[in-house]
């Protein structure tokens, strides 16, 4: 989502900040979710084959997706460029000195442009670890840290030509009018996003969306169907130990290894799920 | 057939015991360990989007932001900001002889009076701004114009600037201290303000030139060579003057040493470059008065010009702009009606997806009853 601004055909941004953009600022969390997520976990995807269908068909990865986030990422930066042009537009800063000055602007479209987009990661993330945290905060962290760095006196003492936005980030972001420009520009670049996502997601809801919606339910019929069966091996074991007392008893049984091989159908053990239980339950989905 | 698939396992089994027994150096068992962290079984929080967490927080949100919108609005409506425009355009504009007659290597200025009145009083500070339009200090050689190592006092800079500088870098074979397209293109009309009182006669008001300019700017971006000493005309000895100034940089504030040479503050304010072709610089400071009489009186003023700096040829405009300051900054109301209109948009989607919800909700319950 790195948008140049070419309305003035200057760089919008410091040139550190685009470097450093790719590298540390976006990549971590995004990383994450493609490693890390987990929108069903390993047990409900295999009780449920049809989850396996969206990849069959290439409804997840096609043209019409390509396009939608193409569309999508020209609106965010049409919005993370033109709510702060109107607000710099015939503004003054908080002091009366230095109004909308470039480096100010740049400071203001790049802050917007971190938060959104590590917000926009955090609405695609449903399987929040402590990793996950660590990356989405680490990185806005991150940002600010490095910007307030190299808008610092210091580091113009020792490089003047490299790093010229000196004083950039500490005028701009203490001034309210500026941190509510932010708010607004990540604002309605989420809203929008939180609102396509529900309305999908409540409407034509897709499978996995389905099994995550009932996952908790789904999860305690694990449970249940788990507990029975321990009941009924101590039932027996009980039952053989009397009849044990009384008749011949099922010795013969244990030894010759006839009561392993052939396991009655009731008990569910962890080869059968595979082949009986989604003919069963896929149906029902 | 089971039989078959238990014994697989088992023989896998068999299989890695064996072989970890077998063999000295036996080959590793690739299996993952079973951390949580590999086996992905790491504690987690796994929200979902449901209509409890999405249409409360599109209300609050709607509720948060309206009234923002509203006090960001009232705030704006109540600075007070005043805009002369004083270019000469038309022929009964006061400066159209100075517009018309101007040219480079004329040596007298050309003075003109722009007579206007402020409707209301003016309380507390007063800032005084001068506006140009369609200047495009955004343009990419015009930015990279500078030479920051100069202008931080560098002497070798001093002496041989930047490439970057370039047409404006050297000018009869000696270095252009300071160099660049933006240093060349410094705004140097001078602007002053009377006020007529009711019997006709001309108070002039005061203007303060200092902190106009960013901290961090004049302190640690702007430096003279040589430190900050008296002998300013020593320091930029075998330098030459800006192609299109008349003063040499050491002459700008002969009376001051702590806003001559780099550190002039109006020189400084020129060299933050504007983000937008329709920009403001913050020119001079009318403090307060000590008592309760506003700073600006309403009534008749007088701004006397020394028309000096060109704008017709790019059809550029200049002004005058005379604006109090509240802790949002100037007048602009974009942002309050921005607020005011997302959480509209805000509230009234929440509306709508509630309903959209509830007629789905029954919908979506129904057809999820497994077995």
């Amino acid at each position: 989502m790195l948008q140049l601004k070419c309305l003035c055909l200057q760089v919008a941004y410091e040139d550190w900040f685009i470097t450093l953009y790719n590298v540390c600022y976006s990549s971590l969390p995004v990383l994450l979710v493609g490693l890390l997520d987990q929108d069903v976990n390993d047990k409900l995807s295999l009780k449920f084959p049809k989850l396996y269908l969206p990849g069959q068909q290439g409804s997840l990865f096609n043209y019409r997706n390509f396009f939608i986030s193409l569309f999508h990422g020209i609106f965010t930066s049409l919005i993370i460029f033109f709510i702060p042009y109107g607000a710099f537009l015939q503004t003054m800063g908080q002091d009366g000195e230095a109004p909308s000055d470039y480096q100010s602007f740049a400071v203001v479209t790049a802050s917007s442009l971190i938060i959104t987009v590590n917000l926009q990661i955090s609405l695609d993330t449903s399987y929040w670890t402590f990793v996950n945290c660590f990356a989405v905060l680490g990185s806005i962290a991150i940002y600010f840290g490095i910007m307030f760095d190299i808008h610092s006196a210091g580091i113009h003492v020792i490089f003047p030509s490299a790093f010229t936005f000196t004083g950039a980030a500490s005028n701009a972001l203490r001034q309210p009018y500026l941190w509510l420009t932010i708010i607004l520009t990540v604002g309605i670049s989420l809203l929008p996003v939180i609102c396509i996502q529900f309305l999908h997601k409540s409407i034509w809801p897709s499978v996995g969306d389905k099994v995550q919606r009932n996952r908790k339910k789904y999860e305690m019929e694990e449970e249940e169907k788990k507990k029975p069966s321990a009941f009924q091996r101590g039932q027996r074991s009980r039952r053989s130990a009397y009849a044990f007392s009384h008749s011949r008893g099922y010795a013969d049984l244990i030894a010759s290894g006839r009561s392993i091989r052939r396991r009655p159908t009731a008990r569910g053990g962890p080869q059968d799920s595979i082949r009986e239980v989604p003919q069963r339950e896929a149906e029902n989905i | 057939m089971m039989a078959s698939s238990y014994n697989a396992k088992e023989e896998d089994g068999h299989h890695s015991g064996s072989s970890s027994h077998g063999g000295a150096g036996a080959v590793k068992s690739k299996k993952p360990d079973n951390t949580a962290f590999k086996q992905q079984r790491l504690p987690a929080w796994q929200p979902i989007l449901t209509a409890g967490t999405v249409l409360p927080a599109f209300f609050v949100i709607g509720l948060i932001f309206i009234p923002i919108g509203i006090g960001l609005y009232v705030t704006s409506n109540n600075i007070k900001e005043y805009e002369v425009d004083y270019t000469g355009v038309d022929m009964s504009s006061p400066c159209f002889n100075c517009a018309q007659n101007f040219s480079w290597n004329s040596t007298t200025s050309c003075n003109c009076s722009v007579p206007f009145t402020l409707e209301q009083p003016f309380e507390s500070n007063v800032f005084m701004y001068y506006g140009l339009s369609n200047f495009y200090q955004n343009h990419r050689r015009y930015v990279k114009s500078r030479d920051d190592s100069q202008l931080n006092g560098d002497r070798s800079s001093l002496k041989n600037p930047s490439k970057e500088c370039e047409p404006y870098r050297t000018s009869d074979g000696l270095p252009i201290a300071p160099c660049g397209a933006i240093a060349n293109s410094l705004f140097n009309d001078t602007l002053e303000l009377y006020y007529i009182d009711a019997n006709g006669s001309r108070t002039a008001i005061p203007l303060v030139k200092k902190g106009i300019a960013w901290w961090t700017d004049k302190h640690v971006k702007f430096r003279n060579p040589g430190g900050n000493n008296n002998n300013l005309t020593a320091a930029f000895q075998g330098t030459s003057k800006p192609v299109n100034w008349r003063k040499p940089v050491y002459e700008l504030d002969p009376l001051d040493v702590d806003n001559n040479g780099f550190i002039n503050e109006d020189f400084i304010v020129w060299m933050r470059t504007a983000a937008l072709p329709t920009f403001r610089k913050l020119y001079r400071i009318i403090q307060k008065k000590a008592s309760m009489t506003p700073t600006l009186p309403s009534g008749k003023y007088v701004l006397e010009v020394t028309y000096n700096y060109p704008v017709r040829s790019f059809e550029g405009r200049k002004r005058m702009i005379l604006s109090t300051i509240s802790w949002m900054g100037g007048k602009n109301p974009f942002l309050g009606i921005a607020y005011i209109t997302v959480g509209s948009v805000c509230f009234f989607l929440g509306v709508v997806l509630l309903i959209i919800h509830h007629k789905y909700d029954n919908r979506n319950n129904s057809a999820d009853i497994p077995n």
